[in-house]
């Protein structure tokens, strides 16, 4: 079966993180992602950790291993003349084109959407940049925890007698930069059924604004209501059923049971003879009586795993789920059910288990290769696709270009 | 031009905050996304209770409606489905009557795709599913993203964002590094992760089905979708067996990387630093150029060790500043820092202003309002809120009627019946 983008042909001058994840979804359903990395270092994320026995080295970075599967690297000084007439090629044949610098920098490189749509009329070009193009935060330094700040998602997560705290790490990247790649790719439908390209400026900060998780919904809520629908709180449960995580016996779950479920959750607890009880059932949103009611859960949990307590739950129709370690989540039953996971081979990492692919086509499925060696690609692309002899290859190297 | 998605029609089951994240880059792009709900139960994205109790109403937290009122239709003035619906259309279909099922069927038969994140069991038991679908129309495209896919013991399994990002190990990689798991604060990642991860397969099949003619199933698990997010810790345990636990504000190797008191009330300021540069200038900011000279902080090895004493030197110090106008001093002089904006700041922030951010749309039900306006900017087809989200049943008969090609008859028999309608039942009451 063929992958779903097989055909789309992506020049790629993104580096670190959130660019390299709009176009890993690219090259993981078959579009061809040309890789432009500099040369002698190549994309900086790889120098970012974990290292196999932490041991640093370029070709084994985990991040950049998993950001970068599917994708052929290129290097390419693009400061150099011959560099940017070798990226111009690339990009005369492209249907997309992604770049991360900061703004202005293309500008200066003369790989500005302006020259791009010269070159290649029909062809998206996706800028993503922590702020945009344009505006006075335009030149700010950031990174994920810094937007996460700046969208207002990080003000209303916490304790509210502690400093906020943020989600993992670099999870909002990735967030923004999955958004990122759905606009991108309805952008390129637009453009190869009109053809006619545009320019995608798109600001990470922004997209984490107006995500439904907590900004937008904050965000809506201070539009509609004069105030916030969520701020740092101490408790989240917003009647006397629990919400949130609880402990249990080996390690905790996330509960979440809403009034109307309260019969099964009498039912998971083991009580049902609380169903009836007045003295709780008509005093669901009463927290006078939550400290009562918690006696009861608490050791009702501390007698179960979190397995044991997802199960139960489960199956009597109430959400709740282990809380898992990443080792849990190597290990659960269900994705392995699945074949989350996939094996690739590396010729410096060794074969390693990487996270599959976020959702399946069932009739064009992903294909994941292992990510590129630094440069791997230089033979095939100049001399194979733009017809430069293995001699000018090293011209090319000789002179810095490659 | 037209929208780079315009011709393309969308079915939605698109509930609560998963569902309306796919809905509004769909339908921002162009896409006829057609919500289907019913009159029979309420829809948890416009709201879970008949007459929302007091005490979800007031304080934090609980559905937002306007001026926090659950009166008249307080169903059409909920904040979350008119930020993610607009430019969406709306119908109503009891789909567990035969007349509806077959009004659905009939839907389908024209559309291109149908997305929907019920708990797993909803589709199949209406007869919707992808077969039932397909049977009528083999170029549809269905997107099915449950908590947990559309296989294995889990899969009927029910689970709103939270419950995914604990399966997915999410959970477990956050919160303050000094407190257990269960002071971790609910976030909501995984559902606009899953909507964009859908939105991207939804186009993405839409290329397959040009090239052969045939549409397909989507099977999406939610949980499978945040992991993708997690690769710093997975490829740790994938390379050396290391179960991370919560990195709470730090990073692997920037120090100080934290989030640090400002003057006022709960007022705070996030500050990166990556290198010796970054902090020789935040140094020279603070007047403190001494610190660099500090054997505990001279290198970044021991900053790094030292992040403790380190980040109550520099909070003392920003505990006297302004947040806005330190983040624009440390900014200036190169240093990454960012004020901790407060929702109620975002309205008039003035870098979203200059990019133009909100729209101000008016609705029938909700009056006039700024939203956030489309989330990137295209520059041959901006993306814009053409139209405010739609009322319940606003769109019966123009899809009944222009879509299906419903008779004048046959449409009063379906209002009859109160198979389609325009106002809950239970409502009524």
């Amino acid at each position: 079966m063929t992958s779903a983008l097989t055909g789309l042909r992506v020049v790629d001058f993104s580096h670190g993180l959130s660019g390299p994840y709009v176009t890993k979804l690219f090259a993981d359903n078959g579009a061809d992602v040309v890789k432009i990395e500099r040369p002698g270092t190549g994309d900086y994320a790889r120098r970012l950790g974990p290292f196999p026995d932490d041991l640093p080295h370029p070709e084994t970075g985990g991040m950049f291993l998993d950001l970068n599967t599917s994708k052929q690297s290129l290097t390419l000084n693009l400061k150099s003349a011959t560099g940017r007439r070798i990226a111009e090629r690339l990009i005369a044949d492209a249907d997309l084109v992604v770049e991360s610098f900061r703004p202005g920098v293309v500008e200066r490189l003369g790989l500005d959407y302006a020259r791009v749509a010269a070159i290649s009329p029909h062809a998206v070009m996706l800028s993503i940049s922590n702020f945009g193009q344009s505006g006075p935060y335009r030149d700010y330094l950031g990174n994920d925890m810094l937007l996460y700040a700046m969208a207002s998602t990080l003000s209303v997560t916490g304790q509210p007698d502690r400093e906020p705290v943020k989600i993992g790490l670099y999870t909002p990247l990735f967030l923004a930069a999955g958004t990122a790649a759905a606009l991108t790719n309805g952008a390129l439908w637009g453009a190869q059924r009109d053809g006619i390209g545009q320019h995608i400026d798109l600001a990470l900060m922004e997209v984490l604004t107006g995500t439904l998780d907590r900004a937008a919904n904050n965000i809506m809520a201070v539009a509609y209501s004069g105030d916030v629908m969520f701020r740092r709180s101490k408790e989240y449960r917003r009647s006397i059923l629990p919400s949130g995580v609880y402990p249990c016996a080996d390690g905790y779950v996330h509960m979440v049971a809403q009034p109307f479920w309260w019969d099964r959750f009498c039912r998971t607890i083991d009580r049902p003879d609380l169903i009836d009880d007045a003295h709780f059932k008509d005093n669901l949103f009463n927290m006078a009586v939550v400290d009562e009611l918690d006696v009861i859960l608490y050791e009702w949990l501390m007698r179960h795993t979190k397995q044991q307590i997802m199960e139960k739950a489960q199956g009597l129709g109430l959400p709740v789920t282990a809380l898992s370690t990443m080792e849990d989540v190597f290990h659960d039953p269900q994705f392995r059910s699945r074949d989350y996971f996939i094996r690739l081979d590396h010729p410096f990492a060794g074969e390693l288990e990487y996270p599959g692919p976020p959702f399946r086509l069932t009739e064009s499925p992903s294909e994941i290769r292992r990510a590129p060696t630094l440069g791997e690609h230089n033979e095939p692309i100049l001399c194979g696709r733009l017809g430069y002899t293995r001699q000018e290859l090293v011209v090319l190297r000789q002179s810095g270009v490659i | 031009m037209p929208l780079p998605l315009e011709g393309i029609r969308v079915l939605s089951q698109g509930l609560v905050w998963a569902g309306p994240s796919a809905t509004l880059l769909l339908a921002d792009m162009g896409a006829e996304v057609i919500e289907v709900e019913t009159i029979q139960h309420l829809n948890p994205t416009r709201t879970n209770y008949r007459f929302p109790p007091k005490a979800l109403m007031e304080g934090p937290g609980g559905t937002v409606y306007v001026d926090r009122r659950a009166e008249g239709r307080f169903w059409d003035r909920c904040g979350v489905f008119n930020y993610g619906k607009r430019n969406c259309k709306a119908v109503t279909i009891n789909l567990n009557h035969p007349k509806g099922h077959d009004l659905f069927i009939r839907l389908a038969a024209q559309s291109d795709a149908f997305l929907e994140n019920n708990a797993a069991h909803v589709v199949e038991k209406l007869g919707i599913d992808y077969p039932d679908l397909a049977a009528v129309n083999p170029r549809i495209i269905m997107l099915r993203f449950p908590g947990y896919g559309l296989t294995g013991p889990y899969k009927y399994y029910k689970g709103y964002g939270a419950n995914v990002e604990a399966i997915a190990g999410h959970t477990s990689l956050r919160g303050y590094r000094d407190l257990d798991p269960s002071m971790t604060p609910p976030i909501y990642h995984a559902d606009p992760t899953a909507a964009s991860h859908g939105v991207f397969a939804i186009i993405s099949a839409l290329r397959h089905r040009e090239r052969t003619g045939r549409g397909q199933l989507i099977d999406m698990s939610q949980a499978e979708s945040v992991i993708n997010h997690l690769p710093h810790a997975f490829m740790d345990y994938s390379m050396n067996r290391r179960t991370q636990e919560h990195w709470g504000n730090r990073h692997p190797s920037m120090a100080p990387h934290a989030v640090l008191p400002c003057r006022g009330d709960d007022e705070w300021i996030a500050i990166a630093v990556a290198g010796d540069d970054a902090f020789a200038r935040l140094s020279r900011a603070m007047g403190r150029s001494d610190l660099t000279e500090d054997d505990r902080f001279a290198d970044v090895v021991s900053r790094h060790r030292n992040q403790d004493e380190l980040e109550s030197i520099i909070g003392a110090w920003t505990a006297t500043q302004e947040k806005v106008a330190l983040m624009e001093t440390l900014q200036a002089a190169g240093v990454a820092a960012a004020a901790v904006f407060k929702s109620d700041e975002m309205h008039g922030n003035r870098h979203l202003a200059e990019r133009g951010f909100f729209e101000t749309v008016t609705h029938p039900e909700a009056g006039t309002h700024p939203y956030p306006g489309g989330l990137a900017k295209f520059s041959a087809t901006p993306l814009h809120i053409r139209q405010p989200a739609p009322m319940l049943g606003q769109h019966n008969e123009a899809v009944f009627k222009g879509i299906v090609g419903v008779s004048d008859d046959e449409y009063e028999e379906l209002l009859r019946e109160q198979i389609i309608g325009d106002s809950y039942l239970e409502a009524a009451k």
